[in-house]
């Protein structure tokens, strides 16, 4: 029902697209473009899985990702390229390298930027700013506060991107590390209320710095069945005000189509996660038109629909 | 004359007007843009890409192979010698008493405590057979992928017996410093350090933090305080099969019978 309902949407969206693109020539300036391509979980495979004859074998790998990043960034004028953390960990490459080659081949990626997973602090919240020293993108987190730690000052809470005439706001959000965590390995790091900075972080993003969209970066987990009241993307977004964007990471959760929920204010959160290991890259084509309400905190919808090849 | 006069006059109303009228929308812009967001998203359209290889960028694979070439010299390591196969069984299996020894040991040498009972939950063992012959730092990434933590904890008799019908029940995990029957899936003759369990007396285990965090349905460890020092079981294992080396010896490691099922 609620796919049926997502395709009629999508089919008028189409037609209309279609009948616009037929009559208006030129660009239209009121209509924007933003396309989102984002990774998660990618946990240091940076060659494809062996061919063994397991069920991943010859998926993944830094080189193909950027051969299609390449390709669709030729394609677009407006892109953002988001990874939501666990960069680290799960092949040889990080017990050997302790996740340089990681970060450098996401630096030669063109990352916009990324938030913090908990097995990035694997190699010690030292190991990880030493690392931070070959990227060329911002760590964005909204909710751990590293005073008196070595990844002090590394991080920054949010980054507002401008492309097009369009202001995007990207901030990041850490799951709680302990019992996740070994204890020695986080240190002095204090985990924030994720609900509440994002809510802070966000209406300041809209409010204040009049960004036209809101994303955040999620380490949270999508959901957690068996303790269903564990704070998750699926919570988060609810609970969210000023958020149109969650790029969830850590369940590993291969969503078949992106989530919509509906936030404190009515309004519509989309939610996407693309597994892990970079067996997929995700992409978002959002289309935005001029904001024409005169009281912008209302409730907001957005249509959703499978891209066309 | 006249014409031309009005229409200068006329220009040059216009001109002041649109002057006003620019001045009037740019601060108008001006001020909708410091206040309020000027688009609104109103449709997406999603994708997923499947990384399948058909086409690289091959300037990645220039960068990675300095790397992969070392991790594969790395991955190859002979890091000790088999004497003969293990094997991955239940109650008890040789691959199994091996990494239970492993995990008591090192935790013993990590910690600088004398450990009483080391575990090793059955599910976690990712090879069914391990063949004689040497033994590589890569096998043992396949032996033990992920990244589990020797940690510590303390607990009563009574609470580590509650633990071992867990085991019990799930028909018999590797240990390394105790020995026991299985009997309707509950622990009997339980004997550390060759002593009967006494259920007041604290003992010192060593577990994976993902059994200690109640992982594989051990619920009742969850509540307990854990040591943790962030050592790894695979580094454990690495450690441990290349103590053997360094004695010029092969491993061996025969059933003992360290957990039967009772007749």
């Amino acid at each position: 029902m609620l796919n049926r309902r997502k395709f009629i949407q999508q089919s008028a969206f189409t037609a209309g697209a279609m009948l616009a693109s037929k009559w208006s020539m030129a660009e239209d300036a009121s209509v924007q473009k933003l396309v989102i391509l984002h990774t998660n979980d990618v946990h240091s495979r940076l060659e494809p899985f062996p061919m063994d004859g397991s069920r991943n074998q010859g998926l993944g790998g830094v080189a193909a990702r950027a051969k299609l990043i390449e390709e669709i960034r030729a394609a677009e004028e407006q892109v953002l390229l988001l990874d939501a953390g666990d960069i680290f960990q799960g092949t040889p490459f990080f017990n050997l390298y302790k996740g340089e080659p990681e970060i450098k081949a996401m630096s030669m990626m063109g990352y916009d930027a990324c938030t913090m997973g908990n097995h990035d602090f694997d190699g010690g919240l030292e190991n990880f700013a030493t690392q931070l020293n070959h990227a060329k993108f911002p760590v964005l987190l909204c909710n751990y506060d590293f005073t008196n730690t070595a990844m002090e000052h590394k991080t920054v809470p949010y980054k507002i991107f401008k492309k097009g005439k369009l202001k995007i706001g990207v901030t990041g959000l850490g799951i709680e590390m302990k019992g996740l965590v070994p204890d020695n390995l986080f240190g002095n790091t204090v985990y924030l209320d994720p609900i509440q900075k994002l809510n802070e972080t966000a209406s300041m993003l809209k409010k204040d710095k009049a960004c036209d969209m809101v994303i955040c970066l999620s380490h949270l987990g999508y959901q957690f069945k068996e303790d269903p009241n564990k704070v998750s993307d699926l919570i988060l977004a609810k609970e969210s005000e000023y958020v149109d964007l969650i790029i969830g990471g850590h369940t590993h959760t291969f969503l078949d189509e992106p989530v919509l929920v509906k936030n404190r204010l009515g309004s519509d959160v989309l939610i996407n996660q693309v597994g892990w290991a970079g067996l997929q890259l995700g992409r978002l084509d959002f289309e935005f038109s001029k904001e024409k309400r005169k009281n912008f905190s209302g409730a907001k919808t957005i249509s959703v629909g499978k891209k066309s090849l | 004359m006249w014409l031309q006069k009005r229409v200068t006059f006329k220009g040059y109303i216009t001109v002041m007007n649109k002057t006003i009228l620019k001045l009037f929308f740019s601060t108008g812009i001006l001020f909708i843009v410091s206040c309020k967001p000027a688009f609104k998203s109103t449709s997406v359209q999603y994708k997923d890409y499947k990384i399948d290889n058909a086409t690289v960028d091959t300037s990645y694979t220039s960068f990675l192979r300095p790397y992969a070439d070392s991790v594969n010299r790395s991955m190859n390591m002979v890091i000790a010698t088999l004497a003969a196969d293990l094997e991955k069984k239940q109650p008890e299996g040789t691959l199994g008493n091996l990494m239970a020894d492993a995990m008591k040991a090192m935790a013993e040498k990590y910690y600088n405590t004398k450990v009483d009972a080391a575990f090793v939950n059955y599910g976690g063992i990712r090879l069914p057979v391990v063949k004689a012959g040497v033994i590589t730092k890569g096998k043992i990434f396949e032996l033990m992928p992920f990244d589990n933590i020797v940690v510590l904890q303390k607990m009563n008799g009574k609470l580590l017996k509650e633990f071992l019908d867990h085991v019990a029940s799930r028909g018999g995990w590797p240990v390394s410093g105790i020995t026991m029957e299985i009997k309707n899936k509950k622990a009997e003759n339980v004997l550390i350090n060759g002593k009967p369990l006494d259920l007041s007396t604290t003992y010192t285990i060593a577990n994976s933090d993902y059994v200690a965090n109640g992982g594989d349905m051990s619920n009742m460890l969850r509540a307990v305080p854990q040591i943790n020092n962030g050592y790894l079981f695979r580094d454990a294992l690495i450690e441990y099969f290349a103590s053997f080396t360094k004695a010029g010896k092969q491993i061996t490691i025969t059933i003992e019978n360290r957990v039967t099922n009772a007749q």
